[in-house]
């Protein structure tokens, strides 16, 4: 499971030759009936299926696939799904949607096939009820998607650094360092005050989010809108609980103030920069991506603070633009079984939403080696099936996005929490009118 | 800009009388007539498409609540102007743009002259010179951007390691403002300087240099000739710069957008400290609002700016059309290029 | 003589002070570009050349995902198609505007010196939407034929043609039975040839580095010019940066080459231009 796939530049040079012949013979065309389909899989991320693609196409001789925008982040890649799907071509046969974007995407529900017309129905007992739940429209009447993954939550941190600051390094001290985020801040401190040179967690963002899908999941089961889409930012409790949690870890000087997926931020990781690092389970992918080879074996991963909590996860759907829906949906299918989940949990780190791949023991017994062979699908899996997730209203991504923003404000210190409690709102009533 | 429109008379083709011209004249005569429009045709054709035609329709669409992705879009006259004027980010955009655009314009044109000046001396290796404050203007803008990003970063850039090594604390250039905006400024003008410097060079060269003789016969110092002789003279150069500059800077976009990097960067950081904007009007558009009217809106209001700052620059030129300098201000003449 | 002139040692000191200030990062991007991507955040940043280029380059290419090389041949194809046909189109215009008897041929040239003011911005969303329309979306023509003519390039061409061609020769052409076509060819065109490959030069650069109108139509991530990659890299979940500047140096060297061989006729160019605007 290399970051980068390693091929040979001959292999480049073909895929680059066949994208340009594409482009030449106007995108979109497909050869004539009987010949072989090629199916396009649109991701971010790292969706962990390419082996499952050699899988299938060996079985499946007549289909080719393509899989576009690995490795790419969300914020780049749905707004162009959305554009394909306004502009009713341009998009995969099979899309990768993500759980906060999932509301505006079903709000046009003519957009994508219906699964439960092509027999997705027999497959619920193959999710998770929520997740299931999650891509039918309000009605019940259409199936928008099939759940890949949950994004169960945990906590990674750096053991060299916590050995350098004298805190316990072994996974399960290190837990019970912190059952609340009180804990973890009083953890913190103890880090800050070692002075290591290091930042006890990479910046305010992450852990904002962590807190907020936790608290809320455990409350009410919904945080910026509730189930009747009203925007809540400034009524809902949970938010409100979740802000002044993270108040006080800035409060601490805990952050290290590095903006989320910026360079900063990988430099930092390369660096050594900050000692832990709220972690859904895509994350993994994410840390050992970034921090290279070189710190194998100096990540590790302990549980979260307070009670679980689900951030993001996704679903593959079928556009109805595609001009081989009956070959997508059976990919689509093939990919969200148990078979196709545990596949790309072992090849990426996704958790799977499969309750029988939950109880595999391919996913129960793994272990993940550059985390210094932390029992990834106990701590992971563990608590998958008793997750509580989040209701996410219709813009949710850019009310995200405001919130998101005046937490990261006050880290780096440009507002108050009191200002920017106040931007946070009035800035997210803004982007839901917009 | 100075445009002669009526620099050369256009060619006439000879009248010959004749009783019955013969038919390869007639086929002439027809080439005469009708080729000059065939051959302007493809500019008016491709600018009527794609030019022309995108500019009202742009501005058709301001006029709709047109969200890409509803099936209707119903007609809704100025709403989205009135919201638009009454948009505080907007106006925070406008305030960035013009901003960063104050602050990139005026050094960089002080630095091009005073780079022209040192250009215009008896210099060795003078292409090299030249080559060398050029190069920046020919790299990939985004590639560049990329590496200011980094050169620019608040904990591991260069920049800061070096205003540390004299005292200096960390400057966060992407999400203090001003410093954002000096950042920015500072890719554009290491971009433009030295271009500006080249144009400024070949004004220089035009210039009588008998001018300058009896001015040291007078003992002018150096710094009077410049100022006395050198700039009046080069005031068309120095408009004409001035508007390019402005057509540029202000819809900027790449440099900004492609310095901030993480979540959001088209936002131009947390609050929107450099968010220039067609940055502005790109978040409108497309990701995350894909609201085509307002973001249309924005565009037109771009527009307008473009066109206000342009026609102020026009009244100075007007202003200094006069006599001004010590001699009135002629066009350069091109021969003294080299 | 005036000393206005002369070059003394503190002129040369402020040129090499600027000529660093112009390569610095040119060369750093070359720098990081050479060395391993731990390089990344240290402190001090590294100033030197390191032995990874070659293990950088090859990794890039390696990287499926970012379509690098399709990257680099979709931006040779748009901009040798761009500059051909800007300088092909322009120079016809320029000379029909600058010897021929056009009728409201002022008029019409001051269209075209307008057209040079509207901000490019102004067409993004409706020339969205009439990609969309013609199916261009995601493809290379969405890119090409918008820039096929520049008001630009037609009137520098005009400008230049009325000075540097001959009215006589054409005359004489013509008397000679020549076509307006063949004058352009056998007269015009060669008598343009300096200036149009500035134009030419300076088109290829421009169309080379375009971003804006690219990174809206050019959707498909299989299907980006250079500076998409280059956005694709940098935008990752998670980054290589020493990949990511490797593909800055790659992106920039086709553009440094041409500059080297041609730099002189650029540096003539800009400067001749800016006399006759």
């Amino acid at each position: 499971m290399g970051v980068f796939p390693r091929r040979r530049l001959a292999a480049v040079a073909l895929v680059a030759a066949t994208a340009l012949l594409t482009t030449a013979g106007c995108g979109g065309d497909e050869p004539a009936e009987g010949g072989p389909v090629t199916l396009t899989v649109d991701v971010f991320g790292q969706m962990g299926y390419q082996e499952l693609y050699q899988e299938y196409m060996a079985a499946h001789p007549d289909v080719k696939i393509v899989e576009r925008g690995t490795g790419g982040n969300l914020d780049e890649y749905s707004p162009k799904l959305t554009q394909w799907l306004a502009a009713g071509k341009g998009a995969g046969d099979v899309v990768a949607i993500e759980e906060g974007l999932l509301v505006e995407y079903k709000a046009n529900p003519q957009n994508f096939v219906n699964l439960l017309d092509h027999g997705a129905a027999e497959l619920k007992g193959n999710f998770l009820d929520w997740k299931w739940n999650q891509a039918l429209t309000a009605d019940g009447k259409q199936l928008i998607g099939l759940g890949t993954d949950v994004g169960g939550m945990a906590m990674c941190y750096r053991s060299d650094l916590f050995a350098k600051a004298g805190l316990p390094t072994q996974r399960d001290e290190v837990s019970k360092l912190w059952p609340t985020w009180q804990d973890y801040v009083a953890t913190g401190e103890k880090f800050k005050a070692a002075n290591t040179g290091a930042a006890f967690l990479d910046s305010a963002t992450n852990i904002f989010n962590t807190i907020v899908l936790q608290t809320a999941g455990n409350a009410q089961g919904y945080h910026y809108y509730d189930t009747a889409n009203n925007l809540v930012v400034d009524s809902n409790p949970a938010v409100r609980q979740a802000w002044d949690t993270t108040m006080d870890i800035l409060d601490s000087g805990l952050s290290g103030k590095y903006g989320s997926w910026s360079e900063e931020w990988v430099s930092a990781f390369k660096q050594a920069k900050f000692a832990t690092i709220a972690c859904p389970a895509w994350m993994t992918g994410v840390i050992e991506g970034n921090a290279g080879p070189a710190a194998k074996g100096k990540w590790d991963i302990a549980q979260v603070p307070g009670n679980g909590g689900n951030w993001g996860g996704s679903f593959l759907a079928v556009p109805k633009q595609s001009k081989h829906q009956a070959e997508a949906i059976e990919l689509a299918k093939f990919l969200t079984s148990a078979k196709g989940q545990i596949g790309a949990f072992k090849a990426k780190g996704p958790l799977p939403s499969n309750p029988q791949a939950l109880d595999d023991p391919a996913i129960v017994d793994s272990k993940n080696a550059y985390f210094s062979d932390a029992p990834v699908g106990k701590i992971f899996a563990a608590g998958a099936k008793s997750l509580k997730p989040v209701y996410m209203g219709p813009k949710n991504q850019a009310v995200r996005t405001e919130v998101e923003n005046a937490v990261r404000t006050v880290d780096l210190g440009q507002r108050s929490p009191e200002q920017a409690w106040t931007d946070a709102v009035n800035n997210a009533k803004k982007a839901a009118a917009k | 800009m100075a445009v002669q429109l009526d620099a050369l008379p256009p060619v006439t083709p000879t009248e010959r009388s004749t009783a019955r011209p013969p038919r390869r004249y007639r086929l002439s005569r027809l080439d005469d007539k009708y080729s000059p429009y065939l051959y302007i045709a493809p500019f008016f054709l491709l600018f009527g498409v794609f030019g022309a035609y995108p500019l009202a329709y742009t501005f058709w669409v301001s006029l709709h609540d047109w969200d890409l992705l509803a099936a209707e879009h119903p007609f809704v006259g100025g709403e989205n102007y009135t919201r638009l004027l009454a948009d505080p980010d907007f106006w925070h955009s406008v305030v960035n743009t013009l901003g960063i655009f104050v602050i990139s314009t005026v050094p960089q044109l002080f630095a091009a002259l005073w780079l022209a000046s040192l250009l215009n001396r008896r210099l060795r290796a003078r292409t090299t010179w030249r080559m060398a404050v050029l190069v920046p203007n020919v790299t990939s803008t985004a590639a560049v951007a990329i590496v200011f990003g980094v050169l620019f970063g608040r904990q591991f850039g260069m920049i800061n390691w070096l205003l540390d090594l004299v005292g200096v604390d960390a400057i966060d250039w992407k999400s203090n403002r001003f410093a954002s905006w000096v950042a920015i400024s500072a890719m554009v003008d290491w971009r433009w300087t030295g271009y500006n410097a080249l144009i400024f060079l070949a004004a220089m060269q035009a210039i009588p240099r008998d001018l300058y003789e009896s001015a040291a016969i007078d003992g002018a110092s150096r710094a009077r000739q410049f100022w006395k002789i050198t700039v009046p003279l080069l005031k068309p150069t120095i408009i004409f710069a001035v508007i390019v500059s402005t057509i540029g800077g202000l819809q900027l976009f790449t440099e900004p957008r492609m310095f901030h990097s993480g979540t959001n960067p088209i936002r131009g950081g947390p609050l929107r400290e450099s968010q220039t904007m067609t940055m502005y009007m790109f978040e409108n558009a497309f990701a995350p609002h894909y609201n085509f009217g307002y973001g249309s809106a924005v565009a037109w209001l771009l527009f307008a700016l473009i066109a206000i700052v342009a026609a102020i620059n026009v009244v100075i030129l007007r202003r200094l059309g006069g006599t001004d300098g010590p001699t009135r201000v002629r066009r350069p003449r091109k021969e003294r290029t080299r | 003589m005036n000393k206005l002139w002369s070059a003394g040692r503190l002129t040369y000191a402020a040129l090499a002070v600027s000529a660093l200030l112009s390569v610095f990062p040119i060369y750093w991007m070359f720098v990081v570009a050479s060395r391993s991507s731990d390089a990344m955040g240290q402190i001090p940043p590294p100033v030197t050349p390191g032995g990874n280029l070659g293990a950088n380059i090859a990794r890039l290419f390696d990287n499926t995902d970012a379509y690098f090389l399709t990257g680099l041949i979709n931006s040779a194809i748009v901009a040798v198609t761009v500059t051909v046909s800007v300088v092909f189109f322009s120079t016809l215009a320029g000379f029909a505007f600058a010897k021929l008897r056009l009728r409201g041929r002022n008029g019409l040239l001051l269209v075209i010196i307008a057209t040079m003011m509207i901000p490019t911005q102004l067409g993004v969303i409706p020339l969205y939407l009439l990609m969309t329309k013609l199916n261009w979306n995601d493809r290379l023509p969405a890119v090409i034929v918008p820039a096929l003519v520049t008001g630009f390039g037609v009137f520098m061409m005009r400008q230049y043609a009325s000075q540097a061609v001959s009215t006589e020769l054409i005359e004489a052409a013509r008397m000679d039975g020549c076509g307006t076509a063949r004058i352009y060819w056998n007269v015009v065109l060669p008598a343009l040839r300096p200036a149009a490959a500035v134009l030419g030069l300076l088109t290829f650069m421009t169309t080379w580095n375009d971003f804006l109108w690219p990174y809206a139509v050019l959707n498909d991530p299989e299907n980006p010019t250079v500076q998409l990659s280059l956005r694709a890299l940098s935008d990752g979940y998670y980054q290589d940066m020493s990949q990511v500047f490797t593909g800055t140096a790659i992106a920039t060297l086709p553009l440094l080459l041409v500059f080297v061989l041609f730099g002189r006729q650029i540096i003539g160019g800009i400067m001749e231009g800016a006399v006759k605007a």
